[in-house]
């Protein structure tokens, strides 16, 4: 019906908004592109311009050839304290990181959803006389505890892995809860129904149809806390 | 509309800080705009609380209406109260769906069935913090509006906060209703109080700044410090000291506001240590003295001790464990073994 159709003309114009889209990024790159080439001929002509010279200079003096390029020591540091900050940053990017103590070691988790980077959380841990929690910011509705219980011990890398996993899902599901209040609100009727862990949502929506509205009501619910997806959803007229 | 309802909204109006009245009544919402419009809120707080109880007239308000403006008065200065911390307990490993309705009505009802004279309201917030209003009655009289008792509650958390009313009585009986809302074994109370309620959200809840290391690039606007004058006559002789003492401080408390908390409570049983020829206290008997340490913000006072030079830097862990260890009631013992020294008991 009338549903239907809309909907036909909705998917329609965003399929024409990415063409256009997309073909305005090829326009982009494609000069970029170019800009690039342009740069890259100006600096191959200087090189080139650079060899002549010494050639010429080679032929006229009967001499070691000097290395113009050769770095300073002041520059060599530089560069490895340049490329050491990218390593370090690349280890923060890939959500588990950590930092040796004197006790220990502090590990960060952080966390992202869909490409928008959220909270991070740490974890300071002693390793002697064994490895134990001193402090940490982690929620205390995420079950830390059970956790370290089954692997802090035995198995670090599974401990941190199942952390993490327990707090991307559960920052997952606020965020998506938070945008859903955000952008929503209009169509929500009343107030959205949440808890700490954002594991179950209920809230209420009214669909028109013609003359008349039909009041529904939604209840999701997460049943897997490494999982920012529903498990079960009941959507009930009511 | 009820007498004692009218009597109860005017008292609460006039407990209102005057310029805060017009806000807090609109939060309510239980007044029109239209009607807020014909308050004067310019004229002295008795007249105000009149009208405004006329417009409740108006309106029919009853005991429910007149108790969640109580609710809001307490959320938005609740530092008139002093709260204690609750700790629930459960073995289950089971994740919880907190619904919240199911929750209210297990509540209510556990509370009800063993005291039919109560008014329970309930009131949520966006930081998924549920306030319970509980007006306390007897077998045979009506809730006194009078004397209530508050519960704040965060969802799937094992903590709860409790404002204790005069009647320490029923004290149990909402702990019981508590834990069997919340589906909990059972709950103790911890050594932890203040005025703030928001500072022991922090403490236990985690939310107050420690000092994590990590090579995560913090953004640098946050280190910014204000260039000093460097007047090159002035030699500070004590420039490494001034620094140890800074980065000792800033390792134990963060660099952001410390939670606020008025008083830090030391119960001593330890045994008096003194020279033995000197023979004071011959019975070998604790020693038992009670330490109070009191401020209007404790733990900031105790970050700006060593920096002005009134105490040495570190501070004795005992005084430094508060936000860490939850609590700031302590007892110390003898440490029975080889090691001299105190011991603090859980």
């Amino acid at each position: 019906g009338v549903f239907a159709h809309l909907e036909l003309l909705e998917a329609r114009a965003y399929e024409a908004a990415v063409k256009q889209e997309e073909a305005e990024q090829q326009e982009e790159k494609l000069a970029r592109l170019k800009a690039r080439v342009q740069e890259l001929r100006l600096q191959r002509d200087e090189l080139r311009a650079k060899v002549d010279l010494q050639q010429k200079g080679q032929l006229g003096k009967e001499g070691a050839v000097s290395n113009p390029a050769q770095p300073s020591a002041r520059a060599v540091l530089e560069w490895k304290i340049k490329s050491l900050k990218a390593m370090l940053q690349i280890f923060y990017l890939t959500g588990i990181s950590g930092k040796l103590t004197k006790r220990g070691v502090c590990f960060c988790i952080s966390t992202a959803y869909e490409g928008t980077y959220l909270d991070s959380f740490h974890l300071d841990l002693l390793t002697k006389p064994e490895v134990q929690i001193y402090r940490h910011s982690v929620p205390i509705f995420i079950p830390l505890q059970q956790i370290a219980k089954k692997y802090l011990q035995t198995d670090i890398r599974r401990f941190l892995s199942v952390l993490s996993d327990h707090l991307n899902a559960y920052v997952g599901r606020r965020y998506q809860a938070d945008q859903l209040q955000e952008h929503f609100s209009g169509q929500i009727e009343g107030t959205l129904q949440r808890n700490s862990l954002c594991n179950l949502l209920v809230f209420n929506y009214n669909v028109s149809s013609e003359s008349k509205t039909f009041p529904f009501n939604v209840r999701l619910l997460y049943g897997d806390p490494c999982c920012s997806l529903p498990t079960e959803v009941v959507i009930s007229c009511t | 509309m009820d007498e004692t309802v009218a009597e109860y909204i005017r008292r609460t109006v006039l407990k209102i800080p005057r310029d805060e009245i017009k806000t807090m009544l609109q939060k309510w919402g239980f007044l029109s705009e239209a009607q807020l419009e014909t308050v004067n809120f310019h004229q002295i707080k008795d007249n105000i609380s009149q009208d405004v109880v006329q417009l409740c007239e108006e309106n029919s308000a009853d005991i429910k209406q007149a108790a969640v403006l109580d609710i809001i008065y307490n959320n938005i200065y609740p530092n008139k109260r002093i709260w204690s911390v609750y700790q629930m307990n459960k073995t289950g490993e089971e994740t919880e769906f907190f619904d919240l309705t199911d929750f209210k009505k297990k509540f209510k009802r556990r509370l009800r069935s063993a005291l039919k004279n109560v008014t329970i309201n309930f009131r949520e917030y966006e930081d998924n913090a549920i306030w319970i209003r509980i007006a306390w009655g007897t077998p045979y009289t009506k809730p006194n509006q009078y004397k209530t008792s508050y519960v704040v509650y965060h969802s799937q958390t094992p903590y709860v906060f409790i404002s204790a009313s005069v009647l320490r009585s029923n004290l149990p009986l909402l702990c019981q209703a508590l834990v069997v809302a919340s589906n909990y074994h059972d709950i103790r109370e911890m050594e932890l109080r203040s005025h703030s309620l928001n500072s022991l959200q922090d403490i236990v809840f985690k939310r107050y700044s420690q000092n994590f290391q990590t090579y995560c690039p913090r953004p640098l606007s946050e280190r910014n410090v204000a260039p000093e004058t460097v007047d090159l006559r002035i030699i500070q002789e004590n420039r490494n000291e001034k620094e140890r003492i800074q980065r000792l401080n800033r390792e134990v408390f963060g660099d952001g506001p410390q939670p606020k908390i008025e008083f830090a409570q030391y119960k001593l049983e330890t045994m008096f240590k003194s020279d033995p020829k000197m023979d004071v206290l011959d019975k070998k008997e604790p020693f038992r003295c009670l330490i109070k340490f009191s401020s209007p913000h404790l733990l900031e006072s105790l970050k700006s001790l060593a920096p002005a030079g009134m105490a040495d830097a570190p501070l004795s862990p005992l005084l430094t464990c508060i936000p860490q260890k939850a609590r700031n009631y302590f007892k110390i013992r003898e440490k029975k073994g080889l090691l001299p020294g105190s011991f603090v008991s859980p």
